[in-house]
């Protein structure tokens, strides 16, 4: 099981990777969304918002009212956040599980993928 | 899914509510196939009786409707056909099952291009070849809308679904009173037909409510999960009523010509209030056109870039556009489409068309039967919060009934044996086979050395 501060500094790197894209930067132009993360195994909540094409920071607990949810194992998200997992493998598997549109699901791999240059 | 997941869909800021499960769930079952499928039907049964077989199969629609609100309910995820095939059968069988299914789809797309494409050039009384232009602007239209990421939302939805459902009932009800006489041997199917035209015309009764399970992969949007399945089973009661109308007011009120044209639903429009009824249905049929596209591109692109990005089929299928756009597929599927749909206008064969997506449906239906029988088995402790009474019973008679019916409806075209539709889901099948058994191993293997080649990030692991 993964850390409340491992998966933070995890979500860290993911997200300067994020940000400093271009290219992702531009997919989420007009994308304002907060997402939900909870993890299975640690019963965690953990808070990430997307205003102005920017990932915020990680906030530790559920904070407003969610586009997304997001759940899986906090190991799931520790390997997500550091490129090392393919999250559409744990979704199509269903270990990983989504709800909201199918629209901001596909914004949410989008970030994996692009981040990493995945594609 | 997990409790987590369920309880957090109620606080979610947007979410579908039953009403748009329940126009989805029925405008993508109502294409504008759907009246090709409706006056199709009415030449395997005698008279006015078309109702009969359109009921008949709404109750095997019900059985189908139990399999998916099972399955459903096991995995309320878009990914939920992979999932539940995959742990019900080798998974290469599921794929090989998968991809010949999603040829549906692009049948579905080429035949509302082509059928939209058609009753325009006839309603502006242009000559036949222009059809083709249609059509192609039509999927031109579609691509370009899906590049951009621009979906029909929910309020749209239901209201270009109502618009077809209620102007649809109403036209067929207008026809049948304006026609001045009553219906001829309503209760008589069989008079002048013998048993096996009644059961081609359920087959193709089948495929009337064919693509209502597809409101299934918006099972992570709605805000209660027991939507999804109420939803259905609301929109299996609508597609009984309104398409036994239609057929009825089609073999009442229309000629044979009329009724074996790539538009029937004009003609029953004129039927009904005169010639502003062709504009109507004009008007009526474009905009089953947005249900099918918007439904139609955005289902199967999702399912490709998901397919593609879990490793089954190439990687370049999952390539994003600026908008978060699956782009290889949208431009493919539009493609595609737009050539079955040119070949169709060409040969007009789209009877054959109707055929083979009534076959393709069925065979489906009695595929999820069998996931849900063998599911019972192999995770019977998993949740179910649907659960069919009496599976171990309507399933076999599920899987069997619903074979029957996709052989039936694959040999046979306007009540003449031919077996192009076979052919083609064979072929299909075939290629599908092909690439799963001999070229995707080799896709996997070359992921897995790039995989293993690249360096983990994470620190200490």
């Amino acid at each position: 099981m993964a850390s409340t501060e491992e998966l933070v500094e995890a979500y860290a790197e993911w997200r300067t990777r994020s940000n400093a894209n271009p290219r992702l930067t531009k997919m989420l132009k007009g994308w304002d969304r907060v997402i939900h993360f909870t993890t299975t195994d640690t019963a965690q909540g953990y808070t990430m918002r997307v205003e102005g094409q920017q990932l915020s920071e990680l906030a530790v607990g559920h904070e407003g009212q969610p586009d997304v949810v997001v759940t899986g194992s906090s190991e799931d998200f520790c390997d997500m956040y550091w490129g090392d997992l393919n999250p559409s493998e744990k979704y199509m598997s269903g270990e990983i599980t989504l709800a909201g549109s199918q629209q901001d699901v596909m914004r949410i791999d989008a970030i994996s993928m692009v981040a990493f240059l995945d594609t | 899914m997990t409790d987590a997941t369920i309880a957090s869909r109620a606080t979610l800021r947007r979410a579908l509510g039953l009403r748009t499960v329940v126009t989805t769930s029925t405008g993508l079952a109502f294409a504008a196939l759907e009246y090709l499928a409706a006056a199709g039907l009415v030449a395997y049964v005698s008279g006015d009786s078309a109702f009969i077989p359109i009921i008949v199969a709404g109750i095997l629609a019900l059985v189908a409707y139990g399999f998916f609100g099972e399955l459903n309910g096991m995995f309320p995820t878009a990914a939920a056909i992979r999932l539940y095939m995959k742990r019900s059968m080798d998974d290469r069988a599921a794929l090989v099952i998968t991809f010949t299914y999603m040829t549906t789809i692009i049948l579905v797309i080429a035949s509302d291009a082509f059928i939209v494409g058609s009753a325009l050039a006839h309603a502006f009384g242009e000559p036949a070849w222009v059809a083709s232009l249609w059509i192609i602007g039509l999927l031109a239209v579609a691509v370009v809308t899906n590049l951009r990421g621009i979906s029909v939302a929910g309020l749209l939805q239901d209201v270009a679904t109502s618009v077809v459902v209620l102007a649809t009932l109403a036209i067929g009800v207008l026809a049948l009173v304006r026609s001045g006489h009553g219906l001829h041997t309503p209760f008589q199917p069989l008079h002048g037909h013998g048993p096996g035209d009644l059961f081609e015309a359920v087959a193709l009764g089948v495929f009337l409510y064919s693509a209502f399970e597809w409101v299934t992969t918006s099972a992570e949007e709605v805000r209660k999960p027991e939507s999804i399945s109420r939803g259905m089973l609301i929109a299996v009661g609508i597609l009984c009523v309104v398409c036994s109308v239609a057929a009825v007011a089609m073999s009442h009120t229309l000629t044979h010509n009329e009724l074996t044209s790539a538009y029937p639903q004009l003609y029953l429009g004129i039927a009904a209030i005169g010639h502003s009824g062709l504009w109507v249905m004009a008007g009526v049929t474009a905009v089953t056109a947005l249900n099918t596209f918007n439904g139609g591109f955005i289902t199967a692109s999702r399912f490709i870039y998901g397919t593609a990005r879990e490793g089954s089929l190439p990687r370049q299928l999952a390539h994003l556009n600026d908008r978060a756009v699956p782009w290889v597929p949208v431009v493919t599927l539009g493609a595609l489409s737009a050539i079955v749909a040119l070949l169709v206008a060409l040969t007009h064969a789209w009877q054959v068309l109707v055929a083979t997506g009534a076959a393709l449906e069925a065979m489906i239906y009695g595929v999820a039967g069998f996931c849900a029988l063998r599911l019972r088995k192999r995770q019977p402790d998993t949740p179910r919060p649907f659960r069919v009474r009496g599976l171990s019973v309507l399933g076999p008679i599920g899987v069997v009934l619903f074979g029957l019916l996709a052989v039936t409806a694959s040999v046979s075209v306007q009540t003449r044996f031919n077996p192009a539709p076979l052919i083609i889901i064979l072929v299909v099948g075939a290629l599908s086979a092909f690439y799963v058994l001999r070229v995707l191993p080799g896709i996997r293997e070359r992921e897995a050395a790039r995989r293993a080649a690249r360096p983990r990030r994470r620190p200490g692991r």
